[in-house]
């Protein structure tokens, strides 16, 4: 049995989707795109948390609610209409509902005049309602425990028959919304199928409507070999049980009714199933008083004896089958997800392991065993996946604080921005959702405080007065990649490189292509707080944004067009836990390497290699000049291999473009290795991204590629040592 | 004299919150077999195919509301019999209006307490034991 706090949790739980319903409906009503449920959908989420609210005692938040919901209805109902300015107000207090929320929670004592603003404004849309429509008196107050005025005289459950009683003819349709029972058959003519009207699609709204019971009549269907595709060999009959209007399942059948035999034939419920409870149920108009609101006699009861318990008891055994699951999702704690992701991982070592084992078996004793440890390695995999999109949350989670994010940011600097966001439904491990939530708001103010100019400014330069910042979500061969893009000023890379030459971040001579002068306000040195805004307009913690999105495994880079915007794309790992590793071999020393950074492996000799005072020699592949950078010296291990001519190199992609070759003794091969963080031990070592068992039970460490490349990278860029700098 | 022990209470409602406030406040007067769902047309699913005493409902929920509920309740060959309670968060005389029309047994209105619960139960079911 929950007890108060956990009730508490989940009403906040839901408050924060109703938070989302609020924000996603009024900015698609404030764009023009809504239809009647999506305000419908926004009441409720408010409702609700009033509801909610008003259950564990949250004055403040239960009576801003009611004002919010006041005017809400009148927009539902058609008596208020959403101008921009009204939709406007609306999404104001959705933030003020948000804080009011937020307050709640935490405990914070809620000043008296908090949201006194939104208020105010809402209750003035409340007023042009009234105004117009001549004063309806809603004093604005949520309603009492009981009201008055209504007289009710609740009607005892002791043989209680009841039958509808219309007030008036128009009021309560006969039986309007009574289920009523269908006997369907539908067989499908030649001519339909080669209309291509596809008979699944048909069964599936049918569905849609109540109740579906049907039986395929297959008796026609030849053998596979015989079956031509496209003519009808089934047909079926059933019955539909649904409240809908006839007219509703006519439409279903709408375009076919000619090219198939169809009937469609209500037929009295009481027959459907054997009837022993008691007298037919044709509903009665009967001559039982109106029910009277302000004198109220109490409805008059019929006269059947049997009890409801007794007669679904009886006709139990007559209920047609299986129904449908009450619900398709779950709540399930955080906590068991990550206990089940890490018995996943211990699973993938020790499979390894055995791998490993029936590897050195003798030859010839393995066969058996080794197909069955391949079909374990599939399973496995299979496993780990599905245990991996458990923890798969849309990026929209995190998305959706960014709408709020920019109205206020265009609000404080007097900018017009609209954001524009896409592939919200992308999904992510939930680890990656948790941290990108400050890099992305930090790049999202970027845009706005530096990138999207002031609206004279754009329109002098020809541009619409609004600037737009758009944020974008996709899978990419294997990673999730995430864009922010805007149409604002660009980066101003003159100023940027000169200022970059001024802190000695790059050597006065050296020569960057646009992209390489746009990635250096990453650097770290570059964004000295007092200088930034001057010069490139941007880059306050670019540095810490970039390593943020590091230590997720992820790569970041900028591309920037002067006078036109910017993009700035974040490319993450779809999980944090797993990846495809390649086994390299330096000395006795092991070590791995993320896969997804191998362009190709080669053993170039001596004439492809060009010494290059200062580096470890440069590669010579099809035309291009590779740094080489060699993971022996790098880390301080005497290789084994004595000639270089037995060395392998691995063209590694280090990100935003830039490759080099790694030189290393021996690939030993590839695997899937279980990402284990060693943070907390040893905190944050550059050069190894993490650590993981290998097969043979022995502990490698994870190179982290891009810190490597920036240790090691001649003396062309990069800050940090470099052991062979001249 | 109905038991309390006895008793199959149906709860619908979509907010999970106010399901288990409402489940625990029927605990609270006795009531033992309370089934669940989010919305009238789970309701639904549920009415027609369990033996139930009580069905206590929301207004305001997605797919199928409370009154539409109630309506399919009233309809079905088996269900309709089973007495009716309908949660309101607003004093709305229509809705009261059209539910009396619709053959809902009582109302209730958000937040209430276990004894005014117990109250609006017992003046439909008769003194809970």
């Amino acid at each position: 049995m929950a007890n108060m706090d956990q009730l508490k949790q989940t009403f906040f739980d839901e408050c924060a989707e109703a938070m989302q319903q609020i924000e996603a409906g009024l900015t698609d009503i404030r764009q023009g795109h809504s239809s009647d449920d999506t305000i419908n959908a926004v009441f409720r989420a408010v409702h609700s948390v009033k509801g909610g609210a008003g259950i564990f005692g949250f004055e403040a938040l239960v009576e801003f609610a009611h004002v919010f919901e006041t005017v809400l209805d009148g927009v539902r109902r058609g008596s208020l209409t959403a101008t921009a300015d009204n939709v406007d107000v609306l999404l104001a207090a959705g933030d003020v509902l948000s804080d009011l929320v937020h307050m709640s929670q935490s405990g914070q004592p809620i000043a008296p005049g908090f949201g006194s603003e939104s208020r105010s404004a809402l209750e003035q849309i409340i007023r042009s309602d009234q105004a117009g429509e001549g004063g309806a008196a809603d004093d604005n107050s949520p309603a009492p425990a009981e009201f008055e005025g209504i007289d009710f005289t609740p009607v005892p459950a002791d043989g209680f028959d009841f039958t509808p009683v219309p007030a008036n003819a128009d009021d309560f349709s006969r039986g309007a919304d009574a289920l009523r029972s269908y006997a369907i058959t539908f067989r499908p003519k030649a001519e339909m199928l080669k209309k291509a009207n596809e008979p699944l699609y048909i069964i599936r709204e049918l569905r849609k409507l109540g109740e579906l019971d049907l039986t395929a009549e297959t008796e026609s269907l030849p053998s596979l070999a015989d079956l031509v595709p496209d003519r009808p060999y089934i047909g079926w009959t059933g019955t539909l049980r649904t409240s809908a209007a006839r007219a509703q399942i006519d439409e279903v059948f709408e375009f076919v009714v000619g090219d198939c035999d169809l009937e469609i034939i209500e037929v009295d419920p009481a027959s459907a199933t054997a009837g022993d409870f008691g007298k037919a149920d044709a509903p009665e108009h009967a001559t039982q008083a109106q029910v009277v609101v302000s004198t109220a006699p109490a409805l008059e009861v019929g006269s059947t004896a049997s009890k409801a318990a007794e007669a679904a008891e009886a006709t139990n055994t007559n209920r047609s089958p299986a129904a449908k699951p009450a619900a398709t999702t779950t709540r399930i704690e955080l906590e068991r997800i990550d206990r089940v992701v890490n018995m996943v991982g211990e699973l993938v070592i020790a499979q390894a392991m055995l791998g490993q084992i029936v590897q050195d078996l003798p030859e010839g004793t393995s066969g058996r065993l080794s197909q069955i440890l391949e079909e374990v390695v599939h399973h496995t995999r299979e496993l780990k996946d599905s245990v991996m999109s458990m923890r798969a949350q849309p990026v929209g989670a995190v998305f959706q604080r960014m709408p709020r994010l920019v109205r206020e940011l265009s609000a404080k600097t007097g900018k017009k921005v609209r954001l524009e966001m896409l592939g919200e439904t992308t999904e992510v491990d939930r680890s990656i959702i948790e941290r990108l939530g400050d890099p992305l708001t930090h790049i999202i103010r970027n845009s706005v405080d530096h990138g999207i100019e002031a609206p004279a400014d754009r329109a002098a330069a020809g541009k619409n007065e609004e600037g737009t910042v758009r944020l974008a979500a996709e899978h990419r061969g294997g990673r999730i990649v995430i864009e922010v893009i805007d149409d604002g000023a660009g980066i101003n890379s003159e100023r940027v490189l000169r200022k970059a030459r001024e802190k000695g971040l790059i050597s006065p001579d050296a020569a960057l292509s646009e992209d390489e002068i746009s990635n250096l306000i990453m650097l770290p040195g570059f964004s000295t707080a007092e200088t930034v805004s001057d010069i490139s307009g941007r880059g306050v913690g670019m540095d810490v944004v970039r390593s943020n999105i590091q230590e997720i495994g992820g790569r970041i880079s900028l591309k920037s067009e002067r006078g036109r915007g910017m993009t700035i794309q974040l490319a993450l790992p779809l999980t944090l836990a797993v990846m495809d590793g390649m086994v390299i071999k330096v000395g006795r020393e092991t070590y791995v390497m993320p896969l997804s950074a191998i362009v190709e492996c080669l053993r170039p000799t001596r004439s492809d290699v060009n010494d290059l005072v200062g580096t470890c020699g440069m590669l010579k592949l099809r035309g291009d000049l590779l740094p080489l950078v060699n993971l022996g010296d790098l880390l301080d291990i005497t290789s084994a291999a004595g000639d270089s001519n037995e060395s392998v190199v691995i063209i590694t992609d280090a990100g935003e473009g830039s490759r080099f070759g790694l030189v290393v003794d021996e690939l030993c091969g590839h695997q899937q290795v279980v990402i284990k963080s060693i943070e907390e031990s040893y905190g944050s070592v550059p050069g190894i991204a993490a650590a993981t068992i290998l097969g043979n039970g022995r502990v490698a460490f994870i190179l982290d590629i891009e810190k490597l490349s920036d240790l090691a990278v001649g003396p062309s860029s990069g800050a940090g040592r470099s052991r062979n700098a001249a | 004299m109905p038991n309390a022990v006895a008793l199959k209470v149906l709860v619908v409602d979509d907010q999970n919150s106010v399901r288990q406030m409402t489940r625990m406040t029927l605990e609270e007067i006795g009531i033992r077999h309370i089934h669940e769902a989010e919305n009238g047309r789970q309701g639904m699913d549920i009415a027609g195919l369990q033996p139930l005493d009580l069905i206590i409902s929301d207004f305001n929920m997605p797919e199928m509301d409370g009154l539409n509920f109630l309506r399919a309740v009233r309809g079905h060959p088996v269900a309709r019999k089973v007495p009716f309670i309908l949660l309101t968060g607003r004093g709305d005389r229509e809705l009261v209006v059209k539910a009396a029309q619709a053959g809902v047994n009582n109302y209730l209105v958000k937040p209430f307490t276990a004894a005014i619960l117990r109250e609006k139960v017992e003046q439909v079911m008769g003194k809970l034991s």
